[in-house]
């Protein structure tokens, strides 16, 4: 896998470079600003409402930022051609997928990390605080529920071009976040075969609200206890396997169509 | 001794909307280590496809190919493999030095090869002064040198080159000329598919044609060609009998 590791550094590289994780930033900063100057019906020193905007925000940013670079990492690669140097070198498709996966998540965990600085530094100089170990959970989790869109993303651009990877990928994920925590509620009021129907939407919908403690954090609620952190990080960690394992399986045989292969 | 490329009854076969395409058919091909190779074709005849079959990107529909009696798909057989591909492309955003540096760990060398082999290679392709400037920078012969220097980082026991003198200028290809001269100085093969005939002239030992998905000739370029005809005359003849014959059939 050491391959795989020297594939994501080429993807460090070009991210870094290519400069459009800073306007993410740049966008942070300027929500930030916002948040610390604005001070709407009096709320502006009550650090719950503070850290509740700023974490949506970091998720919200977090998400698009996943899905954005993720799709667009191997067909970029086949429509500029450097796929064909690259895999004529002794590197297996699936270490070129790993390689990809690894790049983008470690890229946007640093811009995540990022992020959850600069909430926490708002915070402290609102005079707010938040507990250490539920940040140092939230965080943790919310890397696992990235590693799982990115495995998403990668897995889609495997047979989608980039823009149906992406289109699909946020449907895909958006309905995840916001339908899956709801359908238990829906099931109640849908008897029948549509029950049926959202009960197999359940199961199949990825959950990121188990990834989500936004609420423990802003409410000062503590921290989760360890078994259900394990187990909500083992979920991820299967779930983003299963997906690069569906990316591989999509890529592992695939031709490209640079030009004219004949 | 293993053959470098060893071909036998090789097909290959796309699907498409319209019926299946027969890129290539039944070729068979053996490549002594040591030899440079000159693959001859009109465009559409099968030798990019060749090419992805030797490379592994491609899984023959039928037939086997070998690489250094390797099997082409399996990763191993590409560690013995430089590529330069028609048309090169690469990471615009890292420099040359950073390219070959990242190559060379590609194939696992250590960092003090890494380093002497980038620097030497840098040097053979007069990209020392540009080594540390982004490789957008470059222009379209830069861009090909570094291409090419990318493709001799592990040293290959067997160099492919997919049309590699296309769209160079005259020093350009005296350039491939005599690197194609080192490598078969140093005992290794090239592989090398060109429309140049002129330049497949001088520089190989032997060539292969290839006509409609078909290998219609093989050897040494001396017992294919008579005297007083050139390699041109011979390949335009070859070619459009080769066409003539295979008109009609699926």
């Amino acid at each position: 896998m050491k391959r795989a590791w020297i594939v994501s550094t080429i993807v460090w590289y070009e991210m870094l470079r290519r400069k459009d994780i800073y306007v993410l930033f740049i966008m942070l900063a300027a929500l930030l600003v916002v948040m610390i100057a604005l001070d709407v019906f009096g709320l502006g020193q009550v650090t719950g409402y503070v850290k509740d905007i700023g974490l949506l925000a970091a998720w919200l940013l977090g998400w698009i930022l996943a899905i954005s670079t993720s799709i667009r990492q191997l067909p970029q690669e086949e429509t500029r051609g450097t796929i064909f140097p690259l895999l004529a070198k002794p590197v297996t498709r699936w270490e070129l997928i790993v390689g990809k996966w690894l790049g983008v998540w470690v890229v946007v965990l640093t811009a995540v990390l990022m992020f959850y600085l600069t909430i926490w530094g708002v915070v402290v100089l609102k005079g707010g605080a938040f507990n250490p170990l539920t940040l140092l959970q939230a965080y943790v989790l919310h890397a696992i529920a990235l590693a799982v869109l990115v495995a998403i993303g990668i897995a889609l651009s495997t047979r989608l071009n980039a823009d149906a990877a992406a289109a699909t990928a946020y449907v895909l994920t958006g309905a995840a976040f916001a339908l899956a925590p709801r359908i238990p509620v829906l099931l109640a009021v849908t008897p029948g075969f549509r029950g049926m129907l959202l009960t197999g939407l359940y199961y199949l919908l990825p959950h990121f609200e188990l990834f989500d403690l936004r609420r423990r954090l802003v409410h000062d609620w503590g921290s989760a206890g360890g078994v259900a952190m394990a187990g909500v990080i083992l979920y991820g960690v299967l779930l983003a396997l299963g997906f690069l394992l569906l990316a591989w399986i999509g890529y592992r045989r695939k031709r490209f169509s640079r030009g004219d292969l004949l | 001794m293993q053959p470098a490329i060893d071909l036998r009854g090789l097909s290959v076969t796309f699907p498409t909307p319209s019926g299946p395409v027969h890129a290539l058919r039944d070729v068979t091909l053996s490549i002594e280590p040591g030899t440079v190779f000159g693959f001859l074709g009109p465009n559409g005849a099968g030798k990019t496809t060749t090419i992805h079959t030797l490379l592994g990107f491609l899984e023959p529909t039928a037939g086997q190919a070998f690489v250094f009696g390797q099997e082409s798909t399996a990763t191993i057989a590409r560690e013995r493999i430089g590529y330069l591909a028609e048309n090169p492309d690469t990471y615009t955003f890292l420099t040359g030095r950073e390219l070959l540096t990242l190559t060379g760990k590609l194939f696992l060398l250590g960092p003090a090869v890494i380093r002497e082999r980038a620097d030497r290679l840098l040097d053979d392709t007069a990209l020392t002064g540009a080594a540390d400037r982004r490789i957008a920078g470059y222009s379209r012969g830069m861009r090909q040198r570094i291409c090419l220097a990318q493709s001799l980082m592990n040293d290959p026991d067997l160099l492919i080159l997919d049309e590699p003198t296309g769209g160079m200028d005259p020093l350009g290809r005296m350039e491939i000329r005599r690197l194609i001269t080192a490598r078969k100085a140093a005992g290794k093969t090239v592989f090398f598919s060109s429309h140049e005939l002129s330049e497949v002239e001088l520089v190989c030992d032997r060539v292969g044609i290839v006509a409609g998905g078909r290998l219609v000739a093989e050897g040494a370029t001396a017992d294919l060609v008579k005297p007083g005809q050139s390699l041109e005359r011979y390949f335009v003849d070859l070619v459009t009998a080769a066409a003539a014959r295979t008109e009609g059939v699926p």
